[in-house]
């Protein structure tokens, strides 16, 4: 799977932008679907360890997507979202919203970027006898591209991206003084405590 | 009667499909869906959420996306 320089970069950007995890649908090209022109960003909740996507914004994505004349295929099969740290392998949480959101597609790729650098990208397929394979990441820099957009982005990102309580209360905190470490553990366990109590150990 | 129908199971579908007059969101899902949960979709008709009894009419926007999109770091 190969992304185009653009699309790379706007997600690396958006990655490092904030203080939480990203996600979004990449934009492939209609005649190479494994070739990523671009990278959405969905309207979002997010915290430092985690990203879900407005239901309602999934459905204004696809309808926008189509009215741009685009096929599902070319918008709606490389799930792209970030991790914090260093390790892009999928969470149990990844792997749940892999099968039940994809799991009914011909294909589709679970695409996930560290925040250390590592990619993670499996494609599953349905047609013909099934299966799922991991497949290599990289940047295609053998086509012509469009130079970055970082205004754009960074709009796109305040548009889209709501951090949850806790960062805002770390970004509140950050204007009166940085939070200690300690602080900083106790307000990340007790998030992921939140959040994992509903959907379980990963 | 023709509506445009938008899913993304399968190869993907955004096209105009003919259905017949009467037609229900309920049948739609189940005829288009089959075995899939309605609680994994968000049904929409002209861009507004819709019942399961709802009457399909000429030229509606019929739209069944996937809800709960979700990831989480490891940790």
């Amino acid at each position: 799977m190969r992304f185009s320089p653009l699309a790379w970069a706007k997600l690396l950007f958006l990655r490092d932008l904030g203080p939480t995890e990203v996600g979004g649908f990449a934009i492939s090209d209609a005649q190479d679907l494994l070739y990523l022109e671009d990278f959405v960003l969905i309207r979002q909740e997010c915290s430092p360890v985690t990203v879900a996507f407005d239901d309602d914004a999934v459905a204004e994505f696809f309808d926008a997507q189509i009215d741009a004349g685009r096929r599902p295929e070319q918008f709606a099969r490389v799930w792209v979202h970030t991790h914090p740290g260093n390790s892009a392998t999928p969470s149990r949480v990844d792997e749940e919203t892999f099968a039940r959101v994809f799991g009914r597609s011909d294909w589709a790729v679970m695409a996930i970027l560290a925040q250390g650098g590592q990619t993670f990208a499996r494609l599953q397929f349905h047609t013909g006898p099934g299966g799922s394979l991991q497949i290599p990441v990289a940047v295609d820099w053998s086509r012509p591209f469009a130079a970055s957009a970082w205004p754009d982005w960074n709009q796109e990102y305040l548009q889209n991206v709501r951090p949850d309580e806790f960062c805002h209360h770390q970004q509140i905190r950050e204007h009166a003084g940085p939070l200690s470490v300690s602080e900083m553990l106790d307000g990340l366990t007790e998030h992921s405590h939140q959040f994992f109590n509903e959907k379980g150990p990963t | 009667m023709k509506i445009l129908f938008i899913n993304n199971d399968g190869a993907g579908f955004a096209d105009h499909i003919e259905i017949a007059d009467g037609t229900t969101v309920e049948q739609l899902f189940r005829k288009r869906v089959n075995e899939g949960n309605p609680a994994d979709y968000l049904i929409r008709v002209n861009r507004q959420p819709a019942s399961s009894d709802q009457v399909l009419q000429p030229g509606d926007r019929v739209s069944f996306t996937p809800t709960k999109i979700e990831g989480a770091g490891r940790t």
